[in-house]
């Protein structure tokens, strides 16, 4: 017996030593010795396991997919693109809401759509593990670290295996809805691993979910989603010219989105694109413009 | 009269041969074959012999041996049962004998000689080595090596038994009876020591710190100019005792050997299944125990050419090493007369460390005899050197 | 990044720290308010091993290059720090091994025929031919062991040991003949604390017992504050006086590496990591391993601890004239284990694991115990002891792992026959330690067996001099009454009751400093 009553001793003592179901403490002297906390990142290898994928599948399918037309409407243009490409893109979009990701992610085919996933911050998707395995299971999410730090699993080693990514450049959602500038994660990237990137704009999100709104706004807004012609590093194109080139494309994509296609050319070509940052206003009128919703279409009867 | 009497009972020897080790109540108990009866009192049947009156009586451990069974059927014919044990005897004369008067307190030397014998002396009593006496089973009386082992002259387990004035030594004034019983263990620690034939500076190795043990210790070092003296005591207050009585180191068994190796510079070797020895060591070793480990560990602890004295009833051994180191094998039983070891007993008896050992006699009546012989057995462990039986006593 | 060591200070927010007790560990509440001495983390190692004993053995300092040094005909021999070096073992390769296989390509390359190897192990016991093969790697075992070119230095092997004269103070310096008389010697040392290496790499590793008394004994271990520090210590000093000796008859090459102090092995990291950053797994594999070596027979525990090898990383590596050589080694050793400790404290709290030098594939005794923990732990320290003079020290051993007979004969004899006359060092020195050095079976033993000598365990009971010496008194959290007594110390069960029989020496609310040890830290006392 005296052994079970040691083991629970034992037992009792770990437990209430390290404090077991709450979060763990540093002794106040120790503090300065403990290394800036490293983002506690769980991996998620996993999520991109076949098994996994079943189980995506199902979700975005048969709830996600649902749930998300039945709170907006949602239009994708030029994802015909896709059909002239093979191999891994890299997809580069604006970022003005959480619901670009579902727009995105649903505006794919499907097969494109099961081979994508999106490159999500981890200091905020993956530093609970009930976050991580809800993202990664409903929307393929992959850990990076926005500050520039490295982690077990690269973005690098998901393209190379074949996936397709969703990266937002900005890095962080709109706060008006106007595209902020772009980092070179994405860019830095294709060139590294030679992938093209397709340009992808979207507007109406702001509008219909802005930052600090937990659901999308009642009343089935308008989303608008639109590919643009891939983008190829040129052969001695720097990280930083490419980067201001993708940029270029989602602009030219909103401007398309916003006017037509070929206007949207003339004004590319003729360097007079309006800057997708915005017109340098009050805020309320940068808000303002930027929640216009893109021209309704015609409600149908049965929509 | 009430007496202790030991008889022949197979079944009880073979228990107490095959159980006693492992339960040590059925030595005490059905194993033993000893009874309490009421004898006739021994009758003086010649000159020279006297009746006695018990004033205590002690239980030596070739007594338990005996009742035991472990003893060795060599001494079968030595004894007549039914016999009343008990060897070892301080008494008072009823009757005068030759120059003793009636209510003379002595100390009886249980070797019957030629002399008690009513024989003519055969070359050993001549020498005075009464000791090797080679007539003991013939004369007037039945075969026997010591009373407490004959049954025609009673024994000291009894309230009287009969001497000749031959084993009479009177007991000095100022000597308690505790004291002058262990006159006899004395002498034959005397006469131990006189065997071991120390030589000045010797190192003695003495295994066992029991009363044999630790009386060998004081009379080599009152009568020997040995100089170290290792005894190994298995029980810590023994250590106290033997330190007390002259030794100069006292071991633990398990200690013995390593700690003769260290003081001698010998080598150890260590065989096959068989226990360790020194190449080297003492020069001479006492086996005061008598059991296969102790006789091994004095073989072993033994330098080549040294003396190992039997002291214990001896119990088999590995003898090779007695072969192979060329060892003088010494055996010591009883005392001779012509070595006057009684008298030098009494006078070691009076020795202070004696004196204090004396104080831990545990008398019992003979009634209690079972408690006795328990306590007896366990003496060691108790811290007791010596019990005893008083048949005066009641309870 | 490695982090520097540092002094915890136990407050509500600290976890239990765990705590070595031979063969198993505890994890201990300490009163609020205890200082502990963390070691620094491992430091950084040499990205290139091989790279870097090329470079130490061409660019040396203080000497010319190796190669310059080694010339056909010549008579070349190579010594090493045998198996007490480093703790535990090194997985193989052994650095030792490494630095040898260069020295001898070298040494192929310019012609030398006359090369022996021989392990420095003074008055330790001689090593097997398996511990022998560990160290040197199996090639240079190969090539050298069986023509009895590499070989157990014998200390007591008088044809062989050659007496270079006396300091100025009337030392003996009597060395291993073979050593003497090379035209070089080149002894490869790994310092694993910084005790070691410098001149006392050949004046005591290659020195016999009549060199050794000299340095060896209470009187002047109690003057060596502390051993640790050589420049403080009585010891060496007597060692530095030799090394000056040795220097005028032979040319030695000293190379000496230090490493870093990842002791334990994956999958018991956790026991070097500090504990407030335990995460589950290694909460799950303390438990579990202490639970796991509770259910162990006490043989099958001491595989588990004794099979372990450490994955150490080299950390520097030095090559040349020994003093030059030692001074930077010493820096290296310093940058991996000091810590610097404010102040003195009442209590001195060690945990002594199932290692030191002396028990290496055998069984930590009481009295190597003591000595890993008055004399290893405690001397570990710059400037002035951790404990007050007059403190109390508090250790952690169960001192129940017995004896080994064939490694430490002569130990038995000193616990049983001794220890029972005197702990005293400086008595029992006086009383008993001729006796033993000279006593012809430890001899034999010692040459022809795996035994240390026989004067050695009095080397341990010195070892533990200043300790005893310096402290109030001594208590053993958990250890056999029996063995504590036959040593004069106290034992007690837990933490609680051990403070509160020291209470009457250091009051009820004294201060408390626990060595978080292993690995093996330098406390550098301001």
């Amino acid at each position: 017996m005296g052994f079970l009553q040691d083991t629970i001793a034992d037992v009792r003592q770990v437990k209430r030593g390290w404090r077991w179901g709450h979060r763990s403490q540093v002794p106040r002297s120790a503090e300065p010795f403990v290394p800036p906390s490293s983002p506690n990142v769980y991996p998620n290898d996993w999520s991109r396991t076949p098994a996994a994928a079943a189980v995506r599948e199902l979700a975005q399918k048969a709830a996600l997919e649902p749930l998300f037309r039945s709170q907006v409407r949602a239009r994708a243009e030029g994802v015909d693109v896709l059909d002239r490409l093979t191999g891994p893109v890299i997809f580069a979009a604006n970022h003005a809401s959480h619901l670009d990701t579902p727009l995105i992610l649903l505006s794919l085919p499907d097969e494109w759509r099961r081979r994508t996933a999106v490159a999500a911050a981890a200091d905020y998707f993956f530093d609970t593990w009930w976050r991580a395995v809800g993202s990664s299971l409903l929307f393929n999410t992959l850990p990076i670290d926005r500050r520039g730090g490295s982690l077990s699993t690269t973005p690098g080693d998901v393209l190379a295996d074949g996936w397709s990514l969703v990266i937002f450049p900005e890095g962080t959602r709109s706060r008006d809805g106007w595209m902020g500038s772009f980092r070179l994660g994405a860019a830095f990237l294709a060139v590294e691993h030679g992938v093209p990137v397709v340009p992808v704009a979207h507007r109406g999100t702001f509008a219909a979910m802005p930052r600090g709104a937990g659901w999308p706004g009642r009343g089935r807004r308008t989303l608008r989603v639109r590919f643009g012609d891939p983008l190829v590093p040129g052969e001695d194109e720097s990280v930083r010219d490419f980067a201001r080139r993708v940029r270029a494309g989602v602009a030219q994509l909103l401007d398309e989105d916003a006017t037509s296609w070929y206007a949207a050319l003339r004004r590319a070509a003729s360097g007079t694109t309006p800057d997708p940052a915005g017109p340098e206003v009050a805020e309320w009128r940068r808000v303002w413009e930027s929640t216009q919703p893109p021209e309704a279409e015609p409600r149908r009867a049965w929509g | 009269m009430l007496a202790l009497e030991m008889y022949r009972s197979v079944p009880r020897t073979i228990i107490g041969k095959a159980a006693g080790g492992r339960i040590p109540l059925m030595l005490t108990g059905v194993a033993a074959p000893l009874r309490l009866v009421t004898l006739d009192p021994p009758r003086v049947r010649r000159p020279g012999w006297a009746r006695l009156r018990v004033r205590l009586s002690g239980i030596c451990g070739s007594d338990l041996g005996m009742l035991s069974g472990t003893t060795s059927l060599y001494f079968s014919a030595v004894v007549s049962l039914p016999f009343v044990p008990g060897h070892e005897v301080v008494a008072e004369l009823l009757d005068d004998c030759d120059d003793l008067p009636a209510g003379t307190r002595v100390v009886v030397d249980p070797v019957l000689a030629c002399a008690a014998r009513g024989v003519d002396p055969c070359e050993a009593c001549e020498r005075g080595e009464t000791n090797r006496c080679s007539r003991i089973t013939v004369g007037d009386l039945s075969p026997a090596c010591r009373p407490g082992s004959a049954h025609d002259t009673g024994g000291g387990w009894g309230e009287q038994l009969t001497a000749h004035r031959s084993q009479l030594h009177p007991v000095p004034e100022g000597l308690s009876d505790e004291q002058a019983l262990l006159a006899e263990p004395v002498a034959c620690a005397v006469h131990t020591a006189r065997r071991a034939g120390v030589r000045p500076g010797d190192r003695v190795l003495v295994s066992g710190a029991g009363a044999v043990g630790l009386l060998a210790t004081l009379a080599l070092r009152e009568l020997t100019e040995a100089g170290e003296i290792v005894v190994v005591a298995k029980h810590g207050h023994q250590r106290e005792l033997a330190l007390e009585f002259g030794a100069t180191e006292v071991v633990a068994p398990g200690e013995a050997l390593r700690r003769i190796r260290r003081a001698t510079g010998a080598f150890h070797l260590e065989p096959e299944l068989a226990s360790p020895y020194l190449l080297g060591g003492v020069d001479v070793a006492l086996d005061a125990v008598g059991s296969t480990a102790s006789l091994e560990t004095c073989l072993h602890a033994t330098r080549a050419g040294g003396r190992v004295v039997l002291s214990g009833m001896p119990a088999k051994a590995d003898l090779s090493a007695a072969w192979f180191r060329e060892l003088e094998l010494v055996g010591t039983y009883a005392s001779a007369r012509a070595d006057r070891s009684f008298d030098q007993a009494l006078g070691l008896v009076a020795h202070d460390a004696v004196a204090r050992m004396s104080k831990s006699v545990a008398p019992y009546p003979l009634h209690r005899w079972r408690e006795a012989l328990d306590h007896a057995h366990s003496a060691g462990r108790l811290g007791t050197v010596k019990v005893a039986f008083d048949p005066r006593r009641t309870s | 990044m490695t982090r520097p060591g540092f002094v915890l200070e136990v407050d509500d927010r600290t976890p239990p720290l765990l705590v070595h007790e031979g063969l198993g560990f505890r994890l201990e509440d300490f009163p609020i308010g205890t200082r502990v001495v963390y070691p620094p983390e491992p430091v950084p190692a040499v990205p290139d091993v091989d790279e870097a004993i090329r470079d130490a053995l061409h660019h040396p300092v203080d000497s010319e290059p190796l190669p310059a040094l080694l010339k056909p005909g010549m008579r070349l021999t190579i010594a090493f720090d045998d198996l007490s070096l480093p703790l535990p073992p090194m997985r193989a390769p052994d650095i030792r091994g490494r630095i040898i296989e260069q020295v001898l390509e070298l040494a192929a390359r310019a012609g030398v025929d006359d090369v022996e190897l021989v392990a420095a192990n003074a008055l330790h016991r001689r090593m097997t031919a398996a511990e022998i093969r560990h160290i040197v790697g199996e090639r240079v075992f190969r090539s050298f062991w069986p023509q009895g070119a590499l070989y157990n230095f014998d200390a007591e092997d008088r044809a062989n040991l050659a007496h270079l004269g006396t300091t100025e103070k009337g030392e003996d310096v009597e060395i291993s003949k073979r050593a003497a008389e090379s035209d070089l010697l080149v002894y490869v040392n790994v310092n694993l604390v910084a005790m070691d290496g410098g001149h006392k790499s050949v004046g005591i590793g290659l020195a016999s017992y009549r060199s050794l008394r000299h340095h060896h004994n209470a009187r002047t271990m109690v003057h060596s504050r502390s051993f640790m520090d050589h420049k403080h210590s009585a010891m060496h000093h007597s060692a530095w006086r030799m090394g000056a000796v040795v220097k005028e008859h032979v040319k030695v090459f000293q190379i000496e590496t230090t490493v870093d102090n990842t002791v334990f092995p994956k999958p018991y990291e956790f026991l070097m990591k500090r504990e407030w950053e335990w995460s589950v797994k290694d909460q799950a594999a303390a438990l579990g391993m202490r639970r796991g070596l509770a259910l162990m027979p006490q043989k099958l525990r001491h595989r588990t601890f004794h099979d372990l090898r450490a994955a150490y990383n080299l950390t520097g590596i030095n090559a040349g004239e020994v003093e030059a050589v030692h001074h930077r080694t010493l820096r290296n050793v310093h940058r991996q284990q000091r810590v610097e400790v404010d102040g003195q404290s009442d209590v001195l709290v060690l945990g002594i694991p199932y290692l030191g030098p002396y028990n290496v594939n055998s069984r930590m005794n009481p009295i190597l115990a003591t000595c890993m923990g008055l004399g290893y732990y405690f001397n570990s320290y710059l400037g002035r002891p951790v404990v007050r003079q007059g403190g109390v020290a508090i250790l952690y051993h169960p001192l129940d792992e017995g004896f080994n007979t064939l490694h430490h004969p002569s130990y038995v004899d000193f616990y049983e026959e001794v220890l029972a006359e005197s702990t005293d060092p400086m008595v029992v020195g006086e009383k008993f330690e001729q006796q033993f050095a000279t006593d012809p079976w430890y001899i034999h033993l010692y040459r022809t067996s795996h035994a240390y000598h026989g004067v050695h365990p009095f080397y341990m009971w010195y070892w533990a001099a200043h300790g005893m010496d310096h402290l109030g008194d001594v208590i053993w959290v958990g250890g056999d009454p029996k063995a504590a007594g036959r040593m004069g110390f106290r034992t007690a069960t837990t933490l609680r009751d051990a403070l509160e029989m020291a209470s009457s020496t250091v009051g009820s609310s004294p201060s408390i400093t626990y060595l978080h040890n292993p690995p093996h830290l330098l406390a550098d006392v301001r």
